[in-house]
């Protein structure tokens, strides 16, 4: 019997139905572009289920190593990944795929930097919030290093450009930042000064802006355009309260782009219905619950910090995909954590878990 | 121990936590309203929105299953061409797909760049072309431009029985014949079918779904034999041409079983390029056109008289020397005539003698035996467009009536209503059900369906139609008027009509209009063949026996030689016949030659009424056991004939 005080257990389920859920749609969705594109309805759940196995490596490794590990590694790590970002623009190293440079291959391995930058930003705030606990509410030792150095990180994920990793990396450094104490006031400033740099951003990479009106109106342009959010919502709409079952649904062939990446959820909200899209809020709700008692229990600052910043990760992740798909929040290219096909994100999200798990034994040690 | 920082920033850490968790329950609360409000509040709007981009109704042509003669021999096939459509909405310049595209398709630039800038996602551009490897290429490698497999109807004998296999559309739906009233077999299962597509627009088929895959079309054999239809078609078109003739038509039946073997029309088309012509060519008229038969109607007259023991072959009737008056009307003969016999009047087709032994029947009798003949009835036969004809109810008949209807005038007939009740006389009394389909196959080459000969009543007695063999035999015999259908090798039994056409305008009938015709069946005493000829509006000569008998008999001739029908012992008046081995084309008919004499036959997959014919008139009896078709027999196939006792044949 599980109580629901046993956070970690809790976390786990959660994490392990989300990612059934994620084989078992990223079969659903890719099949048939897969028969396609490469003959064989399973390539794209093959690989999806080696990542699985590479992920769950990397969270049982990640639950043996003690968290205090990362406030010593911070700045290493931190150093590492604002490399790998920067070898995005060594050509050999790094490559393009649509139209944005994400993607740094070492070897067969090919994977994109942004996505463990998010842990070096958490691990470095983790830490430094924690270390300068006591001045917090000083501006230069409080708020500028721990806005300024994740900042660094941010800009060169918004240059890639990764808008989309960028926003959420960003949101998840104000809400640890204002968790921590820093004060409000600067936060606000930040976000005021902010806006303009945003905003010639956005102005810069022209698909951004178009992103941006499509979000305003998607039906003013269904069959181009506004063709993928028409789409989107197409298939919510067909799937109804309960679903068109398994398999069944006809907006993946073809009519969704990235039907098995960043619209998964729209194809869940077809095949499964409310229900399916009911069923996976709750899930991560339910990793939102256990990851913040986990970090309420934590043994010291560092641990809840990062506990806090892990969970955000995820969580507000899911919260952005689902609200894009949705046509809530502008299009961003999120994938969805644990349920999206890709590597990468999948293998950084079970780190995330792993941390937290082992964040919750030290914390019930003490 | 737990670490813990000042008072001022640990105060209100709790507080934020829950915030920020506060912050985080609005964001899936939103998320949770947006998903319930598209997928319970929306949903209907937006499914049918979602279903009318994934269904599309696709003319997907399965293979028009082929026509074959009953020798298998190709009527209509169906070959697969390209059609070639445009997607306007993937073709960014349509100026130069045009341009690339003419040549090709040999069509007008402006012409495919107008419907390339239709406001349609899929427009034909030019639909059934053939086109050359290059040219599919250079079609293939455009945006935007693809081409379909359309299946076209091809009739590769043209003309040949066109007016009765009828042609098809351009989406392959049957107008006219066969193809018509057959269409819904031929075209397969499922025509036109919605079908996912996918946001390409192409339909989604994989392995798995096979089923989506239109079942093809069944393939149609007829009882047509298509040599016969050529020689028919031959022989009728010389007629037409040579008298110069508005139109004919010709029909040959198998009168123990009613197949159709031939059904010709006159004017013809080819069903290849149905459009350069009009319905006219069209017309199937041997069952769609009705004409007032005249003199060939006196057979069934005679044969109801002889039937009822009104009047004998030999008994005689005063002919009046050419002029006869009944109530108000005066009839005349094409000769004047004395005193003739039932069956010289027959062979001089004396219109007063026939109303006198019309007069003597009765018109209570001769209604009753017309109707049982079929007139006035459609035959059911499966053909399109089938008319009736006209035989006035039995309380409008006045004496004047029954004396013009005695010799074919006053009542209107189709020539398949003729060829199926001289059938009957022919073969002994039985009016069959006329037919032109033998059996429907799918496309595996499994029967589907298989049309047996079907007895639709007896009309008249074996005896009467022996009696009405001889006295039609002596039509063809010197003096008689259907001398020139005579042949030199088999009786030929028939009779002539020289029918006026009557005025529907003004009454009466028209000067100088005449359908000639001749009917008959050979050999006379072991009928094979029923034939009909008749020929609308000759010039000049318009006897029937003039016109249509040698039609007749180039006919007959070269089929029965077709056939392998060959005279044993000339100069016997009982005709015997052998069949070669060439003549299994035909009818079962004759088929008891086909077994030795002693041994007994393989009844094997035979039906009951089968069996009996075969076993009938041979020196041994068969018990029949269960029904259906036969399965085994004692003794066995080939084995010498039982000493005594039956022939055993067990059905299932």
């Amino acid at each position: 019997m599980i109580r629901l005080r046993d956070y970690d257990r809790l976390l786990i389920i959660a994490t392990l139905m989300l990612l059934v859920m994620g084989l078992l749609m990223v079969y659903s969705t890719s099949s048939v572009v897969a028969l396609k594109r490469f003959g064989n309805q399973y390539f794209f759940v093959k690989k999806q289920l080696t990542y699985v196995l590479a992920g769950v490596i990397c969270f049982v490794g990640a639950t043996r190593v003690p968290y205090g590990f990362y406030r010593r590694m911070a700045y290493p790590i931190l150093i590492l990944s604002a490399l790998a970002l920067i070898c995005i623009y060594i050509p050999g190293l790094g490559f393009t795929a649509g139209g944005a440079r994400r993607w740094v291959r070492l070897g067969p391995i090919a994977f994109q930097p942004s996505e463990p930058a998010k842990l070096a930003v958490i691990f470095f705030l983790a830490y430094s919030l924690a270390a300068k606990q006591e001045k917090i509410k000083e501006f230069s030792i409080g708020f500028l290093p721990n806005i300024l150095i994740p900042g660094v990180i941010i800009l060169l994920i918004m240059l890639e450009p990764d808008l989309g990793t960028s926003i959420a990396l960003a949101s998840i450094v104000l809400l640890l930042n204002f968790i921590a104490g820093v004060r409000i006031r600067y936060l606000l400033y930040l976000v005021l000064a902010a806006a303009p740099f945003i905003y010639v951003v956005i102005h810069k990479f022209s698909y951004m802006m178009t992103r941006i009106m499509i979000f305003l109106d998607p039906w003013k342009d269904p069959e181009g355009k506004g063709f993928q959010m028409v789409q989107s919502f197409l298939a919510f709409g067909a799937g109804g309260v309960r679903g068109v079952g398994l398999g069944e649904g006809k907006q993946k062939l073809f009519y969704l782009p990235e039907a098995h990446t960043d619209f998964i959820l729209s194809v869940i909200g077809e095949e499964l219905g409310f229900i399916g899209v009911a069923a996976v809020t709750a899930l991560y709700a339910l990793f939102l619950y256990c990851g913040i008692k986990i970090a309420m229990k934590a043994r010291d600052r560092h641990g809840m910090y990062l506990a806090l910043g892990l969970t955000f990760m995820v969580v507000l992740q899911a919260a952005f995909n689902s609200a894009v798909v949705m046509g809530l929040l502008p299009p961003k290219g999120l994938p969805l954590p644990f349920i999206s096909y890709g590597g990468t994100s999948l293998l950084v999200n079970m780190i995330a878990v792993g941390v937290l798990l082992n964040i919750y034994i030290h914390g019930n040690e003490a | 121990m737990r670490k813990r920082g000042t008072k001022s920033s640990s105060q209100y850490l709790n507080l934020r936590i829950y915030l920020v968790l506060g912050f985080f329950i609005l964001f899936f609360s939103a998320i949770l309203f947006r998903a319930f409000q598209l997928q319970v509040l929306d949903t209907k709007d937006l499914k049918s929105m979602a279903m009318r981009q994934h269904k599309r109704t696709v003319n997907v042509q399965s293979k028009r299953g082929d026509i074959y003669d009953r020798n298998s021999k190709e009527l209509a096939v169906s070959i697969e061409v390209d059609s070639v459509y445009a997607q306007p909405g993937k073709i960014e310049s349509p100026r130069s797909a045009a341009k690339a595209l003419a040549p090709v398709l040999s069509m007008d630039r402006r012409e495919i760049e107008k419907k390339i800038r239709s406001a349609t996602n899929f427009v034909w551009l030019k639909r059934q072309v053939d086109l050359r490897d290059e040219e599919r290429k250079a079609v293939a490698e455009l945006e935007g431009v693809g081409i379909m497999k359309e299946s076209r109807r091809y009739y590769p004998n043209r003309q040949l029985a066109s007016n009765l296999i009828g042609f098809t559309g351009l989406d392959a739906n049957g107008l006219e014949g066969i193809e018509l009233h057959y269409d819904g077999m031929l075209k397969g299962a499922s025509h036109k079918f919605v079908g996912d597509r996918d946001a390409r627009g192409r339909m989604i088929v994989f392995e798995d779904f096979d089923k989506t895959v239109p079942v093809q079309g069944m393939e149609v054999e007829l009882t047509i034999d298509k040599t016969i239809q050529y020689v028919a078609e031959k022989a009728l078109r010389k007629a037409v041409e040579a008298s110069g003739a508005k139109a004919a038509e010709v029909l040959v039946m198998n009168p123990t079983t009613g197949e159709v073997l031939a059904m010709a029309s006159m004017p013809t088309f080819d069903p290849n390029d149905f459009s350069s012509t009009t319905p006219r060519h069209w017309r199937n008229r041997a069952v769609t056109d009705v004409f007032e038969p005249g003199s060939v109607f006196k057979l069934f007259l005679i044969s109801a008289a002889i039937e009822e023991n009104a009047v004998r072959p030999q008994d005689g009737f005063f002919c009046e020397n050419g002029s006869y008056g009944v109530a108000d009307r005066v009839f005349h003969d094409h000769d004047k005539y004395g005193w003739l016999t039932v069956a010289q009047i027959i062979k001089y087709s004396s219109n007063i003698g026939s109303a006198k032994i019309g007069d003597r029947l009765g018109k209570n009798r001769l209604y009753r035996y017309l109707k049982a003949y079929g007139f006035g009835d459609k035959t059911g036969i499966d053909l399109p467009g089938e008319s009736a004809g006209s035989l006035r109810p039995l309380k409008n008949w006045s004496d004047v009536t029954l004396a013009t209807i005695s010799f074919g005038q006053g009542v209107s007939v189709t020539g398949l209503q003729l060829i199926t009740a001289l059938s009957a006389v022919a073969n002994g009394g039985f009016l069959m059900k006329p037919y032109v389909v033998k059996s429907v196959r799918d496309a595996n080459g499994k029967v589907v369906s298989e049309t047996n000969p079907t007895i639709v009543r007896r009309v008249i007695s074996e005896e009467t139609a022996r009696k009405m063999t001889d006295m039609l035999v002596s039509v063809t015999h010197e003096g008689g008027t259907g001398v020139k259908a005579s042949l030199d090798e088999f009786e030929v039994a028939g009779k002539t009509g020289t029918a006026q056409k009557p005025d529907f305008k003004h009454g009466g009938y028209l000067k100088g209009a005449f359908v000639a015709s001749f009917f008959g069946f050979v050999p006379a005493r072991s009928p094979r063949l029923a034939i009909l000829v008749a020929i609308d509006e000759p010039n000049g000569e318009h006897y029937g026996g003039t016109i249509a008998g040698p039609v007749f008999k180039e006919i007959a001739e070269k089929s029965l030689s077709y056939m392998g029908v060959f005279r044993e012992r000339k100069g016997s008046t009982k005709v015997e016949f052998v069949e070669a081995d060439a003549a299994k084309s035909t009818a079962k008919a004759g088929s008891d030659e086909e077994f030795g004499p002693a041994a007994v036959p393989d009844f094997t997959g035979k039906t009951v009424r089968s069996v009996l014919r075969m076993a009938k008139g041979r020196s041994f009896d068969v018990n029949v056991m269960g029904s259906g078709k036969a399965v085994s027999q004692k003794p066995a196939p080939g084995q010498n004939l039982p000493t005594k006792g039956p022939v055993v044949v067990f059905f299932q």
